[in-house]
């Protein structure tokens, strides 16, 4: 298989995530920010896992963040990624965590704290991912 | 918010467990003859054949009769009642847990009154039937939402979630890529005066480094080995214990804490290292029992990956926080180390049966019956778990 008919491995799609995928696909991703105390969720779900709250507003986030923890997959495992390539854990600037991938370089040991930002990747199959590059 | 943190916890260590069960049998299957036969192309057994070959075991080490059994508990991969009609057990008390919830319930049942002397039985046939751990379908994702939910950028498997883990780690503790393989080598240590361990050859630190990564920063000697087999215990009233054998090994106490919260996005792993809640599960169990770390001879840790043993050092006191990777260099968990680990080489070494054969090793380590791996005098023996944050302390005691 090669990596043009490669698919992207779906993602999970609850009744909540649909319309985080559809902003993802937009080029502006939302995320849920409850009404009630501000707290900001991810992945997505019923309500503020901080005060229960079902009081929630899809928001678009500012898309800045901090480098948590890398690795790098030096097996291939998925059709779509063929090794190496790397995964990434960000803290977002309005504080959820996501997992996703550095784009444009591989992470090293000094990326822990390193400050990037939000793109929108393509995937060969058209499937559209958020990612992180470095910051200026 | 934060109604009930680890401080609570820690302040209300009101379980009332204290040496209410002991355990009297203990058995497993072949796990080096059916590695080999599976390594041939050959099923041996099914989860259910592999669970009954310890059940048989187990009640012929305790010497009882199958009819003394009035409670049965089935490991997560065979489902309870097909496991209670292959053995042939009509309860008082039953359930389904994996290997750590099996020791509480258990405990659970007999100090409630419930069951007197209950059966633990677990088979899994994972590498003969090629159980995933990885990929979108990943076994466990259904009561994991983080085993699954990040895979559309690639990140599927338990070993990345675990390297996730040791990368912040590393960056947190200053802890380095060579203390990381003093584990893998202490286990290899362990395991080569073990029988029944898999992966008997001796390795070194050099050899550790010289080796692929998988997920790096993870090696290939950082994690688990995929294996068949079975284990089973016979856990009884303390009472009646104490009349069915010379050699009951009690439960002492067991602690628990869960971290819940941002679970899926794994920050209990890769900002806590699963800290807060280490110590509330061993403050519990500590302060019920009236043992510390000091009084502990083995360490056993749930180690489905190597860097649970760091974080299990400085989550259950054997060292202060930040202190693991000195730990592991200059006081040592191997054989001639300060505080043994592992004994019988671990889920890298020995077997891979989640959890349930570090439940025997205690065992039969307390009981005197390790041969050239026994620790001297062993008196009490700790496991810890923290599997995906659900932090367990148990104490065995003779």
């Amino acid at each position: 298989m090669n990596a043009i008919e490669a698919k992207t491995p779906k993602p999970v799609m609850g009744l909540y995530d649909k319309p985080m995928w559809e902003s993802i696909n937009a080029g502006a991703m939302r995320l849920q920010r409850c009404r009630a105390c501000s707290k900001w969720q991810y992945p997505p779900g019923p309500a503020c896992p901080q005060c229960l709250s079902c009081d929630l507003e899809w928001t678009p986030v500012s898309g800045r963040a901090r480098i948590l923890s890398w690795v790098v997959f030096h097996r291939q495992y998925l059709p779509a990624y063929p090794a190496p390539y790397n995964s990434i854990a960000v803290r977002l600037e309005e504080g959820p965590t996501m997992i996703t991938n550095l784009e444009g370089a591989m992470p090293d040991a000094g990326s822990i704290g390193k400050d990037v930002r939000l793109v929108y990747v393509t995937m060969p199959d058209g499937v559209v991912l958020p990612r992180f590059s470095l910051a200026e | 918010m934060n109604h009930v943190q680890p401080d609570y916890a820690r302040k209300h260590a009101s379980p009332r467990n204290k040496r209410a069960a002991a355990v009297v049998g203990v058995g497993h299957s072949d796990w080096v003859g059916d590695w080999a036969r599976c390594r041939n192309g050959e099923r041996p057994n099914d989860s259910y054949g592999y669970a009954i070959d310890a059940f048989r075991n187990a009640l012929k080490d305790a010497d009882i009769s199958r009819d003394e059994v009035d409670g049965l508990i089935a490991g997560p991969t065979t489902a309870y009642e097909r496991l209670g009609e292959l053995t042939g057990i009509n309860p008082r008390w039953g359930g389904q847990a994996d290997a750590v919830l099996a020791v509480s319930q258990a405990v659970m049942a007999i100090e409630a009154g419930y069951a007197e002397v209950i059966a633990l039985v677990y088979g899994n046939d994972q590498r003969s039937v090629g159980t995933q751990y990885g990929g979108p379908e990943a076994m466990g994702g259904g009561a994991f939402l983080s085993y699954v939910y990040h895979s559309p950028w690639g990140l599927t498997s338990q070993g990345a979630l675990y390297a996730l883990t040791l990368q912040s780690f590393k960056h947190a503790r200053g802890f380095t890529e060579a203390e990381m393989g003093e584990v893998a080598v202490a286990q290899r240590g362990w395991s080569s005066m073990n029988p029944n361990a898999i992966m008997r050859k001796r390795i070194t630190v050099e050899d550790y480094m010289a080796s692929n990564y998988v997920c790096e920063p993870l090696h290939l000697y950082d994690y688990c080995l995929i294996n068949d087999g079975g284990v089973a215990l016979i856990i009884a009233e303390a009472g009646r214990a104490k009349r069915m054998t010379e050699k009951p090994v009690f439960i002492e106490s067991v602690g628990r804490f869960d971290l819940n919260r941002g679970a899926t996005s794994l920050e209990p792993r890769i900002d806590d290292f699963y800290l807060p809640a280490q110590q509330a599960a061993a403050a519990q169990s500590y302060e019920l029992s009236g043992l510390g770390p000091k009084d502990m001879d083995i360490l056993q840790v749930y180690d489905s990956f190597s860097v649970h043993v760091p974080l299990a050092l400085e989550g259950y006191g054997y060292c202060g926080v930040g202190e693991a990777g000195k730990f592991l260099r200059e006081q040592g968990v191997g054989p001639g180390g300060k505080l043994p680990v592992n004994t019988g080489g671990g889920h890298l070494s020995e077997t891979y049966m989640q959890g349930w054969a570090h439940q025997i090793e205690c065992v039969r380590q307390l009981r005197g019956e390790c041969g050239e791996r026994q620790v001297a005098d062993a008196r009490h023996v700790h496991y810890t778990s923290d599997v995906a944050g659900k932090c367990f302390s148990i104490i065995y005691g003779k």
